[in-house]
């Protein structure tokens, strides 16, 4: 059995320390993979995210194997936030780099990871996120899950535990409250 | 002051419920009274709804319908590839033929898978696969070269690119009589039997995916598309039949039984199946079991038919006797283990 799947086995029974050991693993694979993958290929090349973070899933816990969806939850909560981590602490150097003059591209780790997202935006998003877990914590998690590691509503709903309607309307609500938190923090 | 924070969430939520204007307005009036910043606050959550669009990946039922036409068209780069023009068209998507313009300059079939495929899982998957397809090594069988996503996130397969026309069509419109037939089919047996050996399972052996093609003026058997079931696991490949929940891959008309019923029991033996099925089509002109009839069945009643129903014998279909007609019928035995175990 791996590390991860044993973490996850534990955090399931209850234990409260095995959360905390997963995102470090999570987060060192994710990065591992995209350093990896970019030796492989061209430079310049860019990876996907969300391909990295369930890449990371296979090689973790494994492709064959009958996860239940709480174990898979887990993962991809921990993964979400890793890839949010790697993500906005990348936006946030390229950001400090260019603001002290430093024209060199910036790559965390020779991670270069395709978003459509702006740095700008990236950063601003973060922020408002922050502030929508304190509010909400579920809904702030709903978009973690779908922003950064890419689920589906359906298989989000599965991770946290919702039923599907549940999960839309948390969605809906997240979304517009972010969107109306971005759209006055510009009129500002 | 009370904390209004669930009763802004729980008023939005409701308000979104009201198809008209007018609902809407009295609707929101019941719930906020005389709270003005209550009502303010609801309003602005209603209106980011109203406008956001596609942040953040869009609503709902824009990822549902997610069967937009694939943006990549003649001209388009992908990576190292150009497309040319389209040669190739069905339900998993389009085939380009494109042009590989580093490393090695040559010609290949670009096969873009479309959307609304859970393009993480079938890349990941095909990567898994890659390593055994670059195993194969046979004059018979089209090279998988490469794969990888677009840009707008499709996944995407890179082949030998094979000029010809599928098998049948090809007896068919240069008339073959049996004899050249049967040497076709024989290359086709010895392809599959390369594959097996290197332990990969075809999975959608049928007319379309085994083309005919000159080489030195002599007619050369491609099978194409190895590793493709596969990867695509439970999604859809051309012309497959798909009813709600369930999907299938491979065509009804050339499925063994036991991918009919949907087991995991899927086997060599399975290609052998169809490999039956293909060589009663190639002797008789039709297939065992009718088009037509499939056509108007249900998902369930194709896989009934498969499973309980004999076909019937090549021999009453064709004036010519064929002594293979007896090997056909037993390659086509509903018992995996009635079958020729090999494929040659």
């Amino acid at each position: 059995m791996s590390d991860v799947t044993r973490i996850l086995s534990a955090i399931e029974q209850g234990d409260p320390q095995a959360a905390d050991q997963l995102l470090p693993l999570v987060y060192n694979e994710l990065r591992r993979l995209a350093a990896q993958k970019l030796a492989q290929e061209k430079p310049g090349q860019t990876l996907q995210a969300t391909a990295l973070v369930h890449e990371a899933y296979l090689r973790l816990v494994g492709a064959e194997r009958e996860q239940r969806w709480e174990s898979r939850g887990h993962f991809f909560a921990a993964a979400a936030e890793a890839m949010r981590r790697i993500l906005i602490n990348r936006a946030r150097d390229k950001k400090r780099a260019k603001r002290s003059g430093d024209r060199r591209r910036v790559d965390l780790d020779r991670i270069e990871i395709a978003l459509d997202t702006s740095d700008e935006q990236l950063i601003e998003l973060d922020e408002a996120l922050t502030r929508l877990a304190v509010e909400d914590a579920e809904a702030a998690r709903l978009v973690n899950l779908r922003f950064f590691a890419g689920l589906t509503l359906k298989d989000a709903a599965a991770a946290l535990g919702l039923a599907l309607r549940t999960a839309e309307r948390q969605w809906a609500y997240a979304r517009a409250w972010l969107y109306a938190r971005l759209r006055r923090d510009h009129a500002d | 002051m009370n904390d209004t924070r669930a009763d802004v969430k729980a008023i939005f939520l409701e308000a979104l419920d009201c198809k008209q204007a007018e609902e809407l307005v009295c609707f929101l009036q019941r719930a906020c009274g005389s709270d003005s910043a209550l009502r303010s606050r609801v309003e602005e959550l209603l209106r980011a709804h109203r406008d956001a669009g596609a942040f953040l990946g869009g609503t709902e039922s824009q990822e549902a319908t997610r069967d937009e036409p694939i943006a990549e068209c003649p001209g388009t780069v992908i990576g190292p590839y150009k497309l040319l023009e389209q040669i190739g068209e069905g339900g998993f998507g389009i085939v380009f033929m494109a042009e590989q313009q580093e490393l090695i300059h040559r010609k290949v079939a670009l096969k873009i898978l479309k959307a609304g495929m859970d393009t993480k899982q079938v890349t990941a998957r095909f990567e898994a696969e890659r390593q055994a397809l670059a195993l194969m090594d046979h004059p018979n069988i089209a090279k998988v070269l490469d794969a990888g996503q677009t840009g707008s996130g499709r996944p995407y397969f890179v082949m030998d690119l094979v000029k010809g026309p599928p098998i049948t069509e090809c007896c068919d419109e240069a008339k073959l009589p049996i004899r050249e037939r049967l040497e076709l089919f024989l290359s086709v047996c010895q392809a599959v039997q390369h594959a097996h050996q290197k332990g990969i399972i075809h999975r959608d052996l049928k007319p379309s995916n085994i083309m005919v093609t000159l080489h030195d003026g002599m007619p050369l058997v491609k099978v194409i598309d190895f590793g493709i079931a596969k990867a695509l696991g439970q999604q859809l490949t051309d012309k497959t039949l798909y009813t709600g929940f369930a999907q299938m891959i491979g065509t009804p008309l050339y499925m063994s039984p036991e991918q009919a019923l949907n087991n995991a029991d899927v086997d060599t033996r399975s290609d052998i199946y169809s490999l039956g099925v293909l060589l009663y089509e190639l002797l008789t002109g039709t297939t065992p079991f009718v088009k037509e009839r499939f056509k108007e069945a249900s998902y369930d009643e194709i896989r009934r038919i498969i499973r309980e129903e004999e076909p019937a014998k090549p021999s009453t279909r064709h004036d010519d006797p064929v002594q293979l007609a007896a090997e056909q019928c037993s390659c086509d035995s509903w018992k995996p283990s009635s079958r020729p175990g090999r494929a040659c």
